[in-house]
């Protein structure tokens, strides 16, 4: 079993390297993808099922046992992230190559993508599964160099100007997280996570929280949480929409994943909840109050991201089982929901030629199957039942409301941040598909990638967000399941115990 | 009856297919299945009457998620009036749509999936399946309201009845989970069987509240509600007067029983009620649109009813018996007039009071309905409306008090406005007018007309058989404390106080209609500077403001501010913590070695000079003097292998860099900073490199061992276990070689990007034509790459 644990490492690295190879080939480099992809979302489906019944699962690398070697750790959490993670690449993966066949037919070949996209998938895999700190880090730097490729990769001088926001602030905040791990391991002398469990709660109190604050503010930008957010609304959109789904989808996510996995592991409510809540209601209104102020259809969706990263925020602050398994739902949802949007936002934009909701109109009269795929997400989104997204806020809105008046006020704040969300969906919809239909305008930049303006839609493109959009529909009715699972793994993550016993032994406990 | 709402929505989402062939089949075809839940909820009156017929399909039990159903009296009403009209107006609408109406299509399947919805809604047992379907029921006004969207009047209309009822649905969200975690339940029956209480069920029960009155058009939220009138009108019969607005009244009737004890409950819903039935009354009195004044006449009556079911608690049972009964009165002969007013609109030409006349001469048939269905309205006997009128009436003035008599005496001018509107509707409609040229009106098929009149009739016959209604009526108000006498709905209760009350308002509203012309320029002239509309469009556009407002100041653009506010919030975090919350260790050596005085001021120097270069080339040497700098206190701190490493990186870089400048202007082009800017960066810069070295020293000085655990297993291990004398070496490509293969793939990553930028730029300059773009299509990367 210990062995299925690194697989989900280790075959996108290998996929990356074939791709190499076989870049000549257009067929093989989609094959290796794909299957990779499904080969990983098999996997994390047996690990889940696995670590749900036998506890977390232990992969010591190079035989060295925790905390001398690294541990990968499979345990509910991870499992389930991992899971809904290569579900939402592997549709972005059959997306992005439709819209490559469908722009420049069949035989095109792809020289850097596919690697950087396999390489992108090892990251977010590594970092779900790593019980290390350093390896933390090494898989955001996998993750993040290979997004900087995506970001800027044949494109126009403009956006790679605007990809400059977007590498300088993850550097940036990829320095911090190096400083964190230094003076983590400066104080303890280990980075083996179940570990530092132990050696961080005996340290001074003050100095746990200047630690524990660091924490916050590195993968705070990571997850795009207010005020560390600006960079995210002002590089995300500029990307072509399967990079800009993919992003929105993970990166952020796994940001939120690390400040989750630390705060329960690591420092348990060091002196943070305040602040945490405080975070929280910041990000949810600033979020939502700038996607009321984008005319940008992508740039609005950013937006919408950053608002729903607060609601995540807000489970992680009330800090009980309840809140944690409504975050951990919330993620699941979440990821698959807003790279669905903008999935469909890139196939709006195909059709119209433009970002600009201001011009255009009546696509429900002329795409009529764009507006439904555009609608599930949206309503999704905005947390109207029966979807996942009411699913999972009624979760983090019964932890508020089960936590004391603080807790439940800020739940006040979700509600309104919601009606705020299904504002600017209502206006989107409003203005995109209701009124008179728009000629679609012509290609603002021929030159680069992204062919857009040509008033159709691909079938295979809409197939393959739509198998997305189906994916959120099957969270919502699979919510029983689903939410007994977050549950239990919440119960895990504030415990402890049983991570720290199957990373380092009996002795742990 | 899971199934029955599930089958619904399943059918709707099939009946586009079958509108492609034929509209009209496919709304008559959807008219059965309303149809269907009416036989079965009749087949299971019985059972309803007694203990209720119960179902439920679990969701999510670890949210509290389920599907929970029961019908029981108040639910089998409730069905009456949804299903029941909605099978009506389904079949009405087959033949108020052309064939080639754009409108057909999406109306029929949204109409089915709403009457699902809403069966749904009146048959839940359980708040969070309430709140499942309520919603649902405002995303199906929202699109059958805006329609296509064409026009601005229908978007702005549905845009705001989605607002404001999901506004509300969202609080009442809130109150649910509140009171669901209080009572420790979601189960109506249960909440009801052992009410909760505390300080968070009184916030609980105010948040639901405010989705009853949002839903219900309850002041000061009703404004959405006459918009909404741009729908077709099948849709506003149904939507909008018989089914989803009742929604507001029927959660307030469903909770009522539990909490109307409560004055937090039943006085904010007694004043609404009130002020509303007031106010839409007034308001319906001046209209010239038939639709329009019917939606006032709807809000009117939405306020009678909640405060009937609202002030249960405390004037007793016999305000639930006045409520059950209006409540069924008023789907009945809302709905008649609605289709009416449909019939008009299509077969005379209008709806406008002003251009209509002679209609009733045209056609008697319509008018004599109309009479029927008014008269219910106005609350004439012997029709279903006198026998609720009469109840409520008895219900404040019988043993009510102050209170009672003074609610009692606002119902009485609600009523005389009602009998008012429900004149000048018949006026409106049918009169021939001096002045206005007669209609010539088209014969209504049948089609039309007899889904009009028999919920009509229905007010009759149920006026008739009022021991039926009381049955039905007495099964809801068991569950209220009963007042002193019994009381039975009916046509006659010998003369008092109730009858000269509805005789009253009979009079009085007459003349009123009778005096209409000074009353309308007196309305002109009360014009109020404060309206419930102008409230609702200057609260959007402030938060539209606000939000324009709060991105522009945040959101500016600018990389350094950005950069600028992460260090900041490192230093106002962590930073803070680190100077209230730790010491700085005893002993403190300024330095180990007196080589790392010089080294350490040389690399200060470097880095000070860095920031005031203005040559790219000083500026890359001082970086790498820096690096050198640091290599050279690995050597003296006894890491000759690091500083080793430490040299050839630099070297290497220095090398690339110079290779690199050639091709770049010699001097940085940016103008250098003012003061005002350049003072706050560099106290942000230094303090945060004050802040990450003070952090080294005391995350130093708090460790415990001076060789950690690990360090000491590294040191033992690398000999026997790794083979290795060089413990770095060992924990680099044996104890952690992942995290090493790990970081030669950033390297390869970083390698490939950069060629990809590098090449593909090279490649454009190649093709003067396209200098300006970064790249171009595939075809470019593969001949430059491949």
């Amino acid at each position: 079993m210990s062995t299925l644990v690194t697989l989900p490492v280790l075959l996108p690295m290998l996929g990356a390297g074939l791709t190499v190879i076989t870049s000549r080939s257009a067929t093989l480099q989609r094959l290796i993808g794909i299957a990779v992809l499904i080969a990983v979302a098999v996997l994390a489906a047996v690990l889940l099922v696995a670590a749900d019944r036998t506890g977390p699962i232990v992969a010591e690398m190079g035989g060295w046992a925790a905390p001398v070697g690294i541990a990968l750790v499979a345990d509910r959490l991870a499992a389930l992230l991992l899971l809904v993670s290569t579900l939402v690449t592997l549709a972005v993966l059959v997306y992005s190559i439709d819209q490559r066949v469908a722009d420049y037919g069949r035989e095109t070949p792809s020289t850097t993508f596919h690697p950087m996209y396999l390489l992108l998938c090892t990251g977010v895999s590594l970092a779900y599964l790593t019980g290390d700190l350093f390896t933390l880090f090494v898989a955001f730097e996998i993750m993040l160099s290979a997004s900087y490729v995506l970001i800027t990769r044949r494109t126009s001088a403009s956006r790679i100007r605007s990809g400059m926001t977007y590498v300088t602030v993850s550097l940036t905040s990829s320095l911090l997280f190096l400083t964190m791990v230094a003076l983590v391991y400066a104080a303890t002398g280990t980075v083996n996570l179940a570990d530092l469990a132990a050696q961080v709660g005996e340290l001074p109190d003050g100095l746990r929280t200047v630690l524990a604050l660091l924490v916050v503010v590195v993968f705070g930008i990571k997850a795009a949480v207010v005020p560390l957010h600006f960079w995210l609304p002002d590089s995300y959109p500029n990307a072509p929409s399967p990079v800009t789904a993919l992003f929105a989808g993970l990166l952020t996510k796994v940001g939120l994943y690390a400040l989750l996995r630390t705060q329960t592991l690591v420092f348990p409510q060091d002196g943070s909840k305040t602040l945490l809540l405080w975070l929280a209601v910041a990000t949810m209104v600033v979020g939502a109050l700038g996607a009321l102020a984008q005319n940008d259809l992508n740039r609005l969706l950013s937006f919408l991201l950053v608002s729903h990263i607060g609601y995540m925020l807000f489970g992680i602050a009330v800090f009980d089982v309840a809140g944690i398994a409504g975050t951990v739902l919330y993620i699941v949802h979440h990821i698959t929901v807003q790279a669905t949007l903008f999935l469909v936002s890139g196939l709006i934009t195909r059709r119209t030629g433009t970002v600009s909701i201001d011009r255009m109109g009546g696509l429900a009269k002329t795409a009529p199957a764009l507006a439904v795929l555009f609608a599930v997400p949206a309503l999704t989104l905005a947390g109207i039942p029966p979807t996942s997204g009411f699913v999972a806020k009624l979760a983090l809105l019964q932890a508020g409301a089960g936590s004391g008046v603080a807790t439940a006020a800020v739940a006040g704040v979700v509600v309104a941040s919601s009606l705020l969300t299904l504002y600017a969906m209502a206006r989107v919809w409003v203005r995109v598909f209701w009124g008179t239909p728009q000629p679609p305008l012509s290609d603002p930049d021929p030159t680069d990638e992204l062919v857009v303006g040509t008033g159709s839609t691909p079938r295979p493109m809409v197939a393959a967000a739509g198998s997305l959009a189906a994916v959120s529909v099957a969270i919502a009715v699979a919510a029983g399941p689903l939410s007994a699972v977050t549950g239990r793994a919440a119960e895990d993550l504030l415990d402890r115990g049983p991570y720290r016993t199957a990373v380092l032994g009996e002795e742990a406990r | 009856m899971l199934a029955l709402v599930a089958a619904h929505l399943a059918l709707a989402g099939l009946l586009p297919l079958l509108s492609a062939r034929s509209h009209r089949a496919a709304f008559l075809v959807g008219a059965l299945l309303p149809a269907g839940a009416l036989v079965w909820g009749l087949a299971n009156a019985a059972r309803a009457l007694g203990d209720g017929v119960t179902e439920t399909t679990s969701w999510a039990p670890a949210l509290g998620l389920s599907f929970s159903f029961r019908l029981d009296a108040l639910g089998l009403v409730m069905l009456v009036l949804v299903a029941g009209l909605g099978a009506l107006i389904l079949a009405y609408s087959a033949w108020y749509f052309g064939p080639d109406s754009p409108e057909a299509a999406r109306s029929a399947a949204l109409l089915l999936a709403f009457a699902g919805a809403m069966l749904g809604l009146v048959l839940a047992d359980d708040l969070l399946t309430l709140y499942v379907f309520w919603e649902l029921t405002s995303i199906a006004s929202f699109l059958l309201v805006g329609q296509g969207g064409e026009d601005r009047a229908s978007r702005r209309a549905a845009v705001q009845a989605l607002l404001v009822t999901v506004f509300g649905g969202l609080a009442m969200l809130l109150g649910f989970v509140l009171l669901g975690e209080a009572a420790g339940t979601y189960r109506i029956s249960e909440l009801l069987a052992e009410p909760p209480r505390g300080p968070m069920v009184g916030a609980a029960l105010v948040l639901v509240l405010i989705g009853a009155f949002t839903k219900s058009a309850q002041l000061p939220f009703h404004p959405w509600l006459p918009a909404a009138m741009v729908a077709p009108t099948p849709v506003s019969a149904y939507l909008h007067a018989a089914s989803m607005v009742q929604a507001g009244v029927y959660l307030v009737a469903r909770l009522s029983p539990a909490f109307a004890g409560l004055a937090l409950w039943w006085v904010p819903v007694v004043v609404a009620g009130l002020g509303t039935m007031l106010v839409g009354g007034w308001h319906a009195l001046h209209e010239t649109d038939l639709k329009r004044l019917l939606a006032f006449g709807t809000v009117s009556q939405l306020g009678f009813l909640m405060v009937l079911f609202g002030g249960g608690g405390r004037f007793g049972d016999v305000t639930a018996l006045a409520g059950m009964a209006m409540l069924l009165a008023h789907g009945l002969f809302k709905a008649s007039l609605f289709l009416v007013v449909g019939i008009l609109d299509k077969r005379a030409g209008g709806r406008d009071v002003r251009e209509l006349s002679g209609v009733g001469r045209a056609l008697p048939g319509l008018a004599v309905m109309s009479v029927l269905a008014t008269a219910s309205m106005a609350g004439l006997p012997p029709l279903l409306g006198f026998v609720g009128k009469e109840a409520a009436f008895e219900a404040f003035l019988d043993g009510g008090g102050t209170p009672g008599l003074l609610i009692a005496l606002g119902l009485l001018a609600g009523s005389v406005l009602t009998v008012a509107y429900s004149a000048r509707f018949l006026w409106g409609a049918f009169a021939s007018k001096p002045g206005v040229a007669a209609a010539q009106p088209q014969r209504p098929e049948a089609g039309l007309t007899v889904p009009a009149w028999l919920p009509a009739l229905g007010g009759l016959a149920l006026g008739l058989a009022y021991p039926l209604v009381d049955t039905l009526a007495r099964g809801y108000a068991a569950a209220y404390p009963p007042t002193g006498a019994e009381y039975h709905l009916a046509l006659w209760h010998g003369p008092g106080l109730p009858l000269l009350f509805s005789a009253l308002a009979v009079a009085l509203g007459a003349g009123l209609h009778r005096l209409r012309e000074p009353v309308t320029a007196m309305h002109r002239r009360l014009r109020t500077p404060v309206s419930a509309q102008r409230a609702y469009e200057l609260t959007v556009a402030g938060v539209e403001r606000v939000a324009v407002l709060v991105t522009g100041r945040i959101q500016v653009g600018s990389l350094p501010t950005y950069l600028a506010v992460i260090l900041t919030a490192v230093l106002l975090l962590p930073g803070t913590a680190l100077v209230l919350g730790t010491t700085l260790p005893d002993e403190q050596v300024l330095y180990h070695a007196p080589m790392q005085v010089p080294l350490g001021v040389f690399v200060l120097i470097a880095a000070l000079g860095l920031v005031r270069a203005r040559r790219r080339f000083t500026a890359v040497l001082l970086v790498g003097v820096i690096g050198y700098g640091i290599g050279g206190l690995f050597v003296v701190d006894g890491a000759p292998d690091l500083a080793l490493a430490q040299f050839l990186v630099e070297t290497l870089t220095l090398v690339v860099f110079v290779l690199v400048l050639r091709r770049l202007p010699a001097h940085f082009r940016e103008a250098r900073s003012p003061r005002r800017v350049a003072l706050p960066k560099a106290l942000i810069a230094i303090a945060g490199g004050a802040m990450v070295a003070s952090s080294a020293v005391v995350v130093s000085g708090a460790r415990q061992q001076a060789v950690s655990d690990v360090s000491r297993e590294y040191i033992r291990l690398a000999p026997e276990g790794a083979g290795a004398y060089n413990v770095v070496n060992a924990i680099l490509v044996d104890f952690r070689a992942l995290d090493t293969v790990g970081e030669i793939t950033v390297l390869l990553i970083a390698a490939a990007g950069t060629a990809s930028l590098v090449l593909a730029t090279r490649y454009d300059r190649h093709r003067a034509e396209r200098v300006i773009s970064g790249s171009g299509g595939p075809e470019h990367e593969e001949e430059v790459l491949g």
